[in-house]
This record gives structure tokens, C-alpha cells and sequence, in this order.
């Protein structure tokens, strides 16, 4: 088995993934990795209050992160991982965790950022980790909502 | 008198929208802003718009928010967690945005029971509501 859904959105939970991704995948647990969130007991509390009732949310730093992704991906339960960044998903990737595909959902413009696509905004640093994640047989793909055909990375990414 | 502000946030072009057939309901509705979440925003951008409408001062704000754990929710929550005078609700609907603005007074306990039972009340089925109308 592996994780059903890892998407890098810098919002997190909002309103595509509680109205849209977790009724498509019938998703019961959202796992936030991200080393920020982890530390700030405030930032986790207002996520937990993101969340449905019924849906844990669990906040992990990379390393515990790591542990409870490789245990969750033995399972069978539909879960969604979320991340702000690609950075913390290589650091996934490259301490094991199974990761099929990678969903880029949500990462905005700004000074320096190279838009991709038209939600989907990349710093030159975050697009060396997201070739180095293809590389390591991770699939990138663009994918806003459930409903839309996902794009790949590469079809995107002229210059490699 | 109204004596706390309002502000309806949420997705796209609902609250503006949400406060104009408000206004058709209950004629022109003062101290009201509606601030709507557009595509590809960001939630820093998106709270500091929300954080002029609710503006400075001890007034006390209630937010109405469209969708529990979206981003117009979560920068609400997140304001009212840290500032009491701020109220944050979710799950707003026509039924409860006409309530809160023809309430007069303060904004304290009872009126937010009383938003969240008037929004939950106008929500049901015709012959569910038929059959409890009789019962």
C-alpha cells in the first residue's frame, strides 16, 4: 500500500481539500508534516479546528513524520498528507516513506517564484527538489481538485 | 441599535453576494462588509483584507464564514482566537445573516446560540418539515 493522497498546499486544510478531496478519497485522517506547524502550539490548534468532525488531524515535525507515514502507508486506511512545501516531502522521500505521487495543490506567486501553472508558483530551489523527487521515482503531478485530470510535472517544466 | 459590526467572509463572490440579497430582505444594512476569498489569494493577503474589515478599536466583530476548515474560516478562527472581541462562525446562510443583522444589543452568548439554532432551523426537506408542521 501507499499514501493515497501527498499534496504540498501552503494553505493546508482549506476549503478544496475538506469539501472536495476528502469526500473524493473517503478520507478519515488528515497528517500535516511540516517542522513550523509542529513547533507553534497555536498554529496546530487552529488546523485542528480546520478539520471536520469525525477527521483527526495529526501534526508531525519531518522525523516523526517519517515514522508515522511509513507505518500509515502499511495500511489500507484512506488518508491525506499535507505539506507547505516540496523540501519537507523530499525529506519524506528520502528517509523511506513510500510516496507514488506527489499533488502539487497550492503554492502561490511571489517575488522570485516562476509560475508553473495557474495556482501552482515555484522558487528555483523548490524545482531542483521536485526533479530530484521525479529522480527518486516519486511522479509529480498538478492536480487543484479531485475533478481535474492531474498534469504532469514534466510536461510543465521546460528546462530540464 | 446593533452594537457590534459584521463581517461575511468566505469564497469567490459568495459574501458580497450573500450581503446584497441580505440587504433585499432587510433594506440597506449599515456597518456590514463582505470580503470574499478570490482564486489563487493567498491567506497571508486574505487576512490582512479581513483584519482591515474588522478593523482596530474594542468594537466587538462578528465574522460569518461559509465553509468550516476553508481558508476564509481558518484566518477568521485564527483572528478570534486571539482577539475576544472577535466571534467567528461557520457554515452561514441566509436565514442566519438576516438574524444577525436585525439583532439589536450586544453580541454575547445568547445571540450566537440563537444564529446557530436559526441557521440550522431553516434547513430541511419539504415533507420532513410537512410532517413535523403537523405533528
Amino acid at each position: 500500500m501507499s499514501l493515497r493522497l501527498v499534496r504540498i498546499d501552503d494553505r493546508l486544510i482549506h476549503g478544496q481539500v475538506v469539501a472536495g478531496w476528502l469526500r473524493a478519497l473517503g478520507a478519515k485522517r488528515i497528517v500535516i508534516v511540516d517542522d513550523d506547524t509542529a513547533r507553534d502550539e497555536f498554529l496546530r490548534e487552529v488546523l485542528t479546528l480546520a478539520a471536520p468532525q469525525g477527521v483527526p488531524v495529526e501534526v508531525c515535525d519531518v522525523a516523526g513524520g517519517a515514522a508515522r507515514l511509513t507505518q500509515l502507508a502499511a495500511t489500507t486506511e484512506p488518508v491525506i498528507v499535507l505539506a507547505r512545501s516540496p523540501r519537507t516531502v523530499l525529506a519524506l522521500r528520502q528517509e523511506g516513506v513510500p510516496i507514488g505521487v506527489v499533488d502539487l495543490g497550492g503554492m502561490g506567486f511571489g517575488p522570485g517564484r516562476k509560475r508553473l501553472h495557474r495556482t501552482i508558483s515555484v522558487s528555483p530551489d523548490e524545482l531542483r527538489e521536485l526533479r530530484e523527487l521525479e529522480q527518486l521515482g516519486t511522479r509529480v503531478e498538478i492536480q487543484i481538485v479531485a475533478d481535474d485530470r492531474p498534469i504532469p510535472f514534466g510536461s510543465l517544466d521546460s528546462g530540464r | 441599535m446593533r452594537a457590534f459590526g459584521i463581517v461575511i467572509a468566505g469564497h469567490g463572490t459568495l459574501p458580497a453576494a450573500l450581503l446584497s440579497s441580505t440587504e433585499l430582505i432587510c433594506g440597506p444594512i449599515a456597518d456590514t462588509a463582505a470580503i470574499g476569498l478570490e482564486p489563487g489569494e493567498s491567506p497571508d493577503h486574505y487576512t490582512d483584507a479581513l483584519r482591515a474589515a474588522i478593523g482596530h478599536g474594542a468594537r466587538r466583530v462578528l465574522v460569518l464564514c461559509d465553509l468550516l476548515g476553508g481558508t476564509p474560516f481558518n484566518v477568521a478562527s485564527a483572528i478570534a482566537r486571539r482577539s475576544p472581541r472577535v466571534v467567528c462562525i461557520s457554515g452561514v446562510n441566509l436565514a442566519m445573516a438576516v438574524e444577525a443583522v436585525l439583532a439589536s444589543g450586544e453580541l454575547d452568548d445568547g445571540l450566537v446560540e440563537r444564529l446557530l439554532e436559526v441557521g440550522r432551523d431553516g434547513i430541511t426537506e419539504t415533507e420532513r418539515h410537512r410532517t413535523s408542521r403537523a405533528s
